[in-house]
C-alpha cells in the first residue's frame, strides 16, 4: 500500500499553499492512504482560526478543513512553531486554535516519516 | 564513496541556508534532534549558503542570535554521525575547511547526491 | 535509485535550481512547478540537459500556463495527478523551494 506523509512549511497567504493542497487533494482522489499532513515552520499559520482571507481570494485554511472532513485526513500542527506565531493551543486559550487541527510535537513528524513510504514537503 | 549493501532508511535533511539570515538552520536542527531522540537514522547534508552554518569562529551573541550553532557539538550524543558538506559550495565560496564540529565529510556533487540517496526521506532547509 | 525533483523557484531568483542540477543524478527526474517554471527560459536548463534527458523532464502544465511560459514541445506536460504517481515510482522526493 502506498502511504504518503506531507510536510508543510508554507504559510497560508502564500500563493503556493494552493500547490500543496492540490496534490494533496490529487493523492488522496487517486487513492493514496495519506496518513498525515505535518505543518511547519511558517506553515503553523494554517491553524490561526483568526486569520480572515478576502472572500474573493484562495482559502486555504478551508481547503484543508475541507479534506480533513472528507477524507479522515489527520492534519498535525507542531506546537512549537505554533506558539512561536502566537496561535495558543492550551485548552483556556485555545480559541485562536482551528478545531480541524490537532496540536502535535516533533516526535509526531518522527512517527509519520516512520510510517510513509513517501514523505514530500511543500 | 561504495553505495553497495547499504540499506535505504533514515532521514537526510538538506541545509541550504546561512545560520543567522532565517529560522531555518534552527527548525532543521530540532528536527534532526528529534529523530536522533527517537533513534532514527537521520543525516545532515550542508549545500549553499548552508555551508556557512558549519564554519568555525561564529558568534550569534553579537547579533542577539541565541547561539544554536553550538549544539552541534552534542551530535554524538544523539548518534548523529553522518554530516555531510558539499565541496563545491565551499570552493565557491572561498571557504577553508575549518568546521567547529569534527567528523564533518567533505563531498563532491556527485558523492553528495549519491549520499542523499541512501535516505528513505529528504527535508530541505 | 532514482530521485524526484521538485522545483518550485525561478534560478533568477534563487540558487535552488543550480543546486538542484549538481547533485542529479542520471536516472532522476524533474519537475518544474509554481515559479520553477520559469528555468523552461534559463541558460541552467542546457547545463541540466547535460545529466538528464528531455523525457526526465516534467513542467505542470497549469503552472506555466497561468504564467504565460511556452513549453517546448519536448518537454512533459503533466498535471497533478501525474505528479502523485511519478512520487510512488522514484525512491525519495526532494523539494527545492
Amino acid at each position: 500500500m502506498n502511504t504518503l506523509a506531507v510536510v508543510i512549511t508554507t504559510p497560508p497567504h502564500s500563493p503556493l499553499t494552493a500547490t500543496a493542497i492540490n496534490y494533496v487533494e490529487s493523492a488522496l482522489v487517486a487513492g493514496i492512504n495519506v496518513i498525515g499532513v505535518f505543518f511547519y515552520q511558517g506553515g503553523a499559520m494554517h491553524a490561526n482560526s483568526n486569520i480572515s482571507i478576502a472572500s474573493d481570494e484562495y482559502q486555504a485554511i478551508e481547503h484543508w478543513q475541507q479534506l480533513a472532513q472528507q477524507y479522515q485526513l489527520p492534519l498535525h500542527i507542531c506546537i512549537t512553531a505554533a506558539e512561536k506565531r502566537g496561535i495558543a493551543c492550551d485548552a483556556i486559550d485555545g480559541e485562536k486554535l482551528n478545531g480541524a487541527f490537532t496540536v502535535s510535537g516533533l516526535g509526531e513528524l518522527v512517527e509519520l516519516s516512520t510510517k510513509a513510504s513517501r514523505l514530500v514537503q511543500f | 564513496m561504495t553505495s553497495l549493501n547499504i540499506t535505504i532508511e533514515g532521514l537526510a535533511i538538506i541545509n541550504s541556508k546561512a545560520p543567522f539570515g532565517s529560522t531555518d538552520g534552527k527548525d532543521a536542527l530540532d528536527i534532526a534532534l528529534i529523530f536522533g531522540s527517537f533513534e532514527q537514522k537521520v543525516s545532515l547534508f550542508f549545500q549553499g549558503d548552508g555551508v556557512y552554518q558549519l564554519m568555525a569562529k561564529q558568534d550569534g551573541s553579537l547579533i542577539s542570535i541565541k547561539d544554536y550553532l553550538k549544539t552541534f557539538s552534542a551530535f554524538e550524543f544523539y548518534d548523529i554521525e553522518d554530516i555531510y558538506v558539499c565541496q563545491q559550495s565551499l570552493f565557491e565560496r572561498n571557504l577553508n575547511e575549518k568546521f567547529h564540529i569534527d567528523d564533518v565529510q567533505v563531498l563532491t556533487p556527485r558523492e553528495f547526491g549519491e549520499a542523499i540517496k541512501q535516505h528513505q526521506h529528504v527535508l530541505r532547509f | 535509485m532514482s530521485t524526484l525533483h521538485l522545483v518550485r523557484q525561478s534560478a533568477f531568483t534563487t540558487n535552488d535550481f543550480a543546486q538542484c542540477i549538481n547533485i542529479l543524478g542520471q536516472r532522476d527526474t524533474i519537475v518544474l512547478m509554481d515559479d520553477g517554471c520559469y528555468n523552461l527560459k534559463h541558460t541552467l536548463l542546457d547545463t541540466l540537459l547535460n545529466t538528464v534527458t528531455t523525457s526526465q523532464l516534467n513542467v505542470i502544465t497549469s503552472h506555466a500556463r497561468a504564467r504565460a511560459i511556452d513549453i517546448q514541445a519536448n518537454v512533459n506536460n503533466i498535471e497533478m495527478s501525474a505528479l502523485v504517481a511519478l512520487t510512488f515510482t522514484h525512491q525519495q522526493v526532494v523539494t527545492w523551494q
